[in-house]
């Protein structure tokens, strides 16, 4: 393999790692408290709110039945007012996030859901209020598995990123799409092929290891 | 301490709306250990979580140490749960936190500086005999040491008042009676007011002072624990003191029909109930000196609740009719409960 195709690899790999760590990072800051707030304004949880829950649960719903392609295009106004162009790696990240956070949100909700609401109710018996409950129970109990859906989250980007070089987000997926399949390069292919299961693996080890740390039960 | 006054709490659910409790009142003593029986679906739990505003009473006052808490906003009642304690049938420890970090949380609620936090964690620890396990993490303790850690939690911010949501009733006898000694002993020690909900009528005889029998949403039936067990009223409290203390009578007498009245050649059946002093006096033996009576014992138990000694004897007394009748007299004098089951014809005699 040359010396540029080598370059090119590496560019690559360094534009998909930003791409997923950027909006990894955007989407689990946005995500986690939506899926906060989705769980306690549930009925009969800590902060009930049933209109605010079912708004946010119909937006979160909208956006995750929308396939990942068309709500790249079909957002790039909004990707453009954001970050001031509608091509490129930082224009990506904007309909990445705009993915992962309703994942996030759901996922989230699901761990904190987990959250035996007897432990609740001892701290509010405390006198805590719905932060406290928030900060120093909720959250740490639902940590390992808040860890593992963001894993999960970082993989499906990893997925979405490969779409990125539809409006010139560059990326493994778009090494492989136009070296390995449209220039027959079956090398290309098969190394970018090799590194994304080899990122996938790093990224649930690591996963998987701090939720196993963390987890008393 | 503790006064509830016409407590109701109705629940819309999808069948309709549900009342779970149809006008409480109860009034409990400082320093008291207060037992709240009932059956699932009776209210008791409900009840419980109404003292202490988990779930606020639909109508009603609640009032604790002269405080009205149906009266205070979100914000003032934390302020005041602070002060009062609860354990739970599931513990409901933070599965993420130390034994250590447990008993520090309602500290950490209540603003406690970190030695502060320190010198009242490792007090409570010892309290609690847990003192070397405080490093570990709830899912490596029994049953028996969580319960003990909630405890310890619920006691840190010295509380007037402790409340326990069944809280023995996920534990073996043996755990059981190991909690109820230590609550007994906080209870002595502190003078806390303790008011506990239960199924499990060995629970209230072990520790409670009061009790009250909760059945659809009502008190029933309400007193001394001493004079319930002793005297119960209602078929409820009948059947829950049955699993402890029995009432019934055995089933020889089945099939045998018992007259109220004195009839020809009978033989007197009675129940006699023995408490405190008179259970050491040799009532039997100087009646049936005294009157020339046959007396066989056909079932009896001597009990305690707490320190007071507590005895029944079903007694099948056979002699001529006079001096059954003066024997019988001579029982009503005698400081013993007593209760005529009914004459039964000799032949049929079941006493050996």
């Amino acid at each position: 393999m040359s010396q540029d195709m080598l370059a090119l690899l590496f560019k690559s790999l360094w534009e998909t790692t930003y791409m997923v760590a950027v909006s990894g990072i955007i989407s689990a800051f946005i995500g986690i408290p939506l899926g906060i707030i989705l769980v306690t304004t549930d009925k009969g949880h800590i902060l009930e709110n049933i209109p605010i829950n079912k708004v946010l649960g119909v937006i979160i719903n909208a956006t995750r039945s929308t396939p990942f392609i068309i709500l790249m295009v079909a957002i790039i106004p909004l990707t453009r007012l954001i970050v001031g162009t509608s091509i490129g790696t930082n224009a990506a990240i904007v309909p990445l996030c705009i993915a992962a956070i309703p994942f996030v949100a759901r996922i989230v909700e699901s761990a904190l859901k987990e959250v035996d609401y007897g432990v609740i109710e001892a701290a509010q018996a405390m006198g805590a209020s719905p932060l406290e409950i928030i900060k120093k129970v909720l959250i740490p109990e639902a940590l390992p598995a808040i860890i593992l859906g963001l894993t999960l989250t970082i993989i499906s980007l990893i997925g979405y990123s490969a779409m990125a070089g539809a409006i010139g987000g560059g990326g493994l997926g778009d090494l492989a799409i136009r070296y390995g399949y449209q220039r027959f390069r079956a090398d290309i292919m098969l190394i970018t092929v090799i590194i994304l299961i080899g990122q996938v693996q790093i990224v649930q080890s690591t996963g998987d290891y701090l939720a196993r740390r963390l987890n008393k039960k | 301490m503790i006064t509830l006054q016409s407590i109701e709490k109705t629940y819309q659910s999808t069948n309709g709306i549900v009342h779970a409790l149809k006008g409480i009142n109860l009034t409990v003593a400082q320093g008291e250990i207060f037992g709240i029986i009932g059956t699932s679906g009776a209210g008791k739990s409900t009840l419980i979580r109404c003292i202490n505003m988990l779930e606020r009473p639909t109508k009603g006052v609640v009032t604790i140490d002269g405080q009205d808490f149906t009266a205070l906003n979100e914000q003032q009642l934390r302020e005041e749960r602070k002060k009062i304690g609860m354990i739970f049938q599931h513990f409901n420890l933070l599965s993420s936190r130390t034994v250590y970090q447990n008993i520090a949380f309602p500290l950490e609620l209540a603003k406690c500086s970190k030695q502060q936090i320190d010198t009242e964690v490792m007090h409570l620890l010892e309290l609690v005999g847990l003192s070397d396990k405080k490093d570990q993490y709830p899912a490596q303790l029994s049953g028996g040491q969580k319960q003990r850690v909630g405890i310890a939690r619920a006691l840190a911010n010295h509380p007037k008042v402790l409340l326990c949501d069944e809280a023995t009733s996920a534990l073996d006898p043996q755990t059981t009676k190991s909690i109820l000694e230590l609550l007994k002993n906080i209870n002595r020690e502190f003078g806390l007011t303790i008011v506990l909900i239960t199924h499990e009528m060995q629970v209230i005889k072990e520790i409670c002072n009061q009790v009250a029998v909760i059945e659809g949403g009502l008190i029933i039936e309400q007193g001394q624990v001493l004079d319930v067990f002793t005297q119960p009223k209602e078929n409820t409290t009948k059947e829950f003191i049955s699993s402890i203390i029995n009432h019934n009578l055995p089933d020889i007498f089945a099939d045998i029909k018992l007259s109220a009245t004195p009839i020809a050649n009978s033989n007197l059946i009675v129940r006699l109930s023995f408490i405190g002093h008179s259970t050491e006096e040799p009532v039997i033996s100087s009646m049936v000196r005294r009157f020339n009576i046959d007396a066989s014992i056909l079932h009896g138990n001597i009990d305690h609740i707490q320190t007071t000694l507590f005895g029944t004897l079903l007694v099948e007394l056979s002699g001529e009719q006079r001096a059954l009748e003066q024997a019988l007299s001579y029982l009503q004098t005698r400081e013993l409960g007593i209760e005529v089951i009914g004459y039964v014809p000799r032949h049929a005699s079941v006493a050996v």
